[in-house]
């Protein structure tokens, strides 16, 4: 009897699956859902928790940031943490620095991968089944093996200690490339040639006519490009030298020898690294998750 | 005349351009030819190729060839040495509890063995209990996510004080009359505690393969094993997984990868303490590399390190997901 609406809205080409979900509840709604509803909040819990527990504590002061029991409202509740932190010489420059690093990062990396994706994906000249091979070979590459040689590559580029250093590597990466192969293989060729009747360049072409075509995956490539960027730790660790040039994951790193002890600042200082990437999650989560599952899926 | 029927974004521009009468006299047909489309190509991939040559395949190379050489960049020139770096690396297997390289291989497989356990299982049961959810998937999705976008610094600050001998995981123990130990600080401890907050920055990002794999198991199959009387366990053992394996191997190969090249929260935690106890491959090499200016070794190390990972996971594709490595 459960059978028979799934077959027949099955076959109205309504994927099966939303289908099920509307007949399940009826027949099972018991302890089954209390179970799940159960694990639900404890993984809310444990998922949120700590960051939220985080934020609140941020405001506390150092005695009450590590008070025994800990205590959920900061008491007093005080913005001297962030304060100091911004009063830090060093901070802002750390924030502006791991901002320049994302944003040239992200913008090179969206513009190189997606001609590079549109030169393997619609053209056809010698060479290209090698390149596309090679892209796909240096994707299985485990990247931190290669640090080493990478740093003196860089110093031997002589640009060690400046931006060039974080963001030459990173402006046009192969996985980036990849998804933009796997996005603009499934366009129609009708969209080039009718461009080419009109007399359109082909650069024209890619930025008129093909990159408004593939927004999802321009989106989902800056969105990674640029949270890869904000978080990294270990090359700016090896590829920077001196404080004014860190970056905020690296500052933070220092900053945290220099205050070990005091966690309420520390954790004030993990806010400006975790605040500004989950305001773009919170914007564009459909783009972080699709970008996650596209780049993984030939890893 | 012709623009009229081409889509709307074309169709907007000017039909013919001064410019694009000039690009049609010489850029269509013969005149032109495969030369012309190969150079725009390549134009087209420069920084593309700049990049993938320079710091993928120049680099790789250049890694191996490193871990033949002695080189202390600024000090003295580099010496060939041969197989010397990597024949000094093996001869401490001897005794590998005196050589840090093996002390932190030692730790890192036992790190990638509970990480990617936890991380897959945990992964499954988060899409699964999603699958269940009957409103407001999306946001508890977006919930459980958001440990995966937090950066790696940012958590191991917060980790650094929770996990303190006072601190929130202490007390939360302490509710239930556990007394937790000093985390990070006993050597028994570290390493664990490393593990816990990897699985958690990580599993969520594995939830996602596993709802997209979960949205393709046909329907039919698992109300046909209902039917035929068998429970939930029954179909989620003799149909779902099955049927799961390609995604669950992907899930442990991605896993065991980033796993074994652990870095950022042993060095920014523990730094490798106590007593190398948190000690790992990355931060072996790193350390030896910039703390003893012996590159040499260090490529070598990474060498050993990068065909540790390669054997595993080639082990694993033949164990989880049989099909795939006969056919091909």
């Amino acid at each position: 009897m459960a059978q028979a609406p799934t077959d027949v809205q099955a076959q109205a080409a309504i994927r099966p699956v939303e289908v099920a979900r509307e007949i399940r509840p009826e027949r099972h709604f018991s302890w089954w859902h209390m179970v799940v509803y159960v694990f639900l909040a404890i993984f809310t819990i444990t998922s949120v928790g700590p960051l939220i527990f985080t934020l609140i504590s941020s405001f506390k002061t150092m005695r009450d940031v590590l008070a025994f029991p800990p205590s959920l409202i900061p008491n007093p509740a005080v913005v001297t943490n962030y304060a100091t932190i911004i009063s830090n010489p060093f901070f802002l420059r750390w924030i502006l620095n791991a901002f320049i690093y994302a944003v040239v990062a992200t913008i090179l990396n969206v513009v190189f991968s997606s001609m590079a994706g549109y030169a393997l994906s619609r053209m056809n000249f010698p060479g290209k089944e090698l390149i596309f091979l090679a892209t796909l070979s240096v994707m299985m590459i485990p990247l931190a093996v290669t640090l080493i040689p990478k740093f003196l590559v860089v110093n031997g580029l002589g640009v060690i200690n400046t931006y060039w250093a974080l963001i030459l590597p990173a402006m046009a990466q192969p996985f980036s490339v990849f998804i933009m192969v796997q996005f603009m293989k499934g366009l129609p060729k009708e969209l080039e040639e009718s461009a080419k009747i009109d007399g359109a360049s082909t650069w024209r072409t890619f930025f008129q006519i093909i990159l408004p075509q593939v927004k999802p995956a321009l989106t989902a490539v800056a969105i990674l490009t640029f949270q890869g960027a904000w978080n990294d730790f270990q090359w700016p660790l090896v590829a920077l030298g001196t404080q004014d040039m860190y970056t905020l994951p690296l500052g933070l790193f220092f900053f945290k020898s220099a205050h070990y002890t005091e966690y309420n600042l520390l954790l004030a200082g993990s806010m400006f690294n975790t605040i500004p990437i989950l305001l773009l999650f919170f914007i564009f989560q459909r783009y972080f998750i699709e970008g996650a599952v596209s780049s993984g899926v030939k890893g | 005349m012709a623009t009229e029927s081409v889509g709307p974004s074309v169709a907007s521009s000017p039909p013919l351009t001064a410019e694009g009468r000039r690009n049609l006299m010489r850029g269509t047909g013969a005149p032109r030819g495969r030369r012309g489309d190969t150079l725009t190509a390549y134009l087209f991939l420069a920084p593309y190729l700049f990049v993938l040559i320079v710091f993928f395949l120049v680099v790789s190379v250049y890694g191996i060839g490193l871990s033949l050489f002695k080189v202390d960049i600024g000090f003295t020139t580099p010496v060939f040495v041969g197989l010397r770096n990597y024949q000094v690396l093996f001869q401490q297997l001897a005794n590998p509890g005196l050589s840090d390289f093996w002390v932190s291989m030692t730790n890192i497989i036992k790190f990638v063995v509970a990480v990617v356990i936890g991380q897959t299982i945990l992964a499954l049961l988060l899409a699964l209990l999603l699958q269940n959810v009957l409103v407001g998937r999306g946001a508890f999705r977006t919930i459980f996510y958001i440990p995966a976008v937090t950066s790696s610094v940012a958590t191991a600050l917060i980790f650094l004080w929770l996990y303190n001998p006072d601190g929130v995981i202490n007390y939360l123990l302490s509710l239930v009359h556990l007394s937790g130990p000093d985390w990070l600080n006993d050597p028994l401890f570290a390493l664990p505690a490393l593990m816990l907050l990897n699985i958690w920055t990580t599993a969520a990002s594995f939830m996602i393969y596993f709802m997209a794999a979960l949205q393709d198991v046909p329907r039919e199959l698992i109300e046909a094993s209902e039917v035929d009387g068998a429970n939930r366990l029954q179909t989620f053992w003799y149909i779902t997984v099955p049927l799961l394996r390609p995604t669950i191997f992907l899930v442990v190969a991605l896993g065991t990868i980033g796993a074994f090249q652990m870095f950022d929260q042993a060095k920014f935690m523990t730094n490798g303490g106590p007593d190398n106890a948190t000690l790992t491959p990355m931060l072996e090499i790193y350390n030896e590399a910039f703390q003893n200016s012996n590159f040499g070794r260090a490529a070598a190390m990474s060498v050993i390190l990068f065909c540790v990972i390669l054997v595993v996971t080639l082990i694993q594709r033949r164990l989880i997901d049989p099909s795939s490595s006969s056919n091909r």
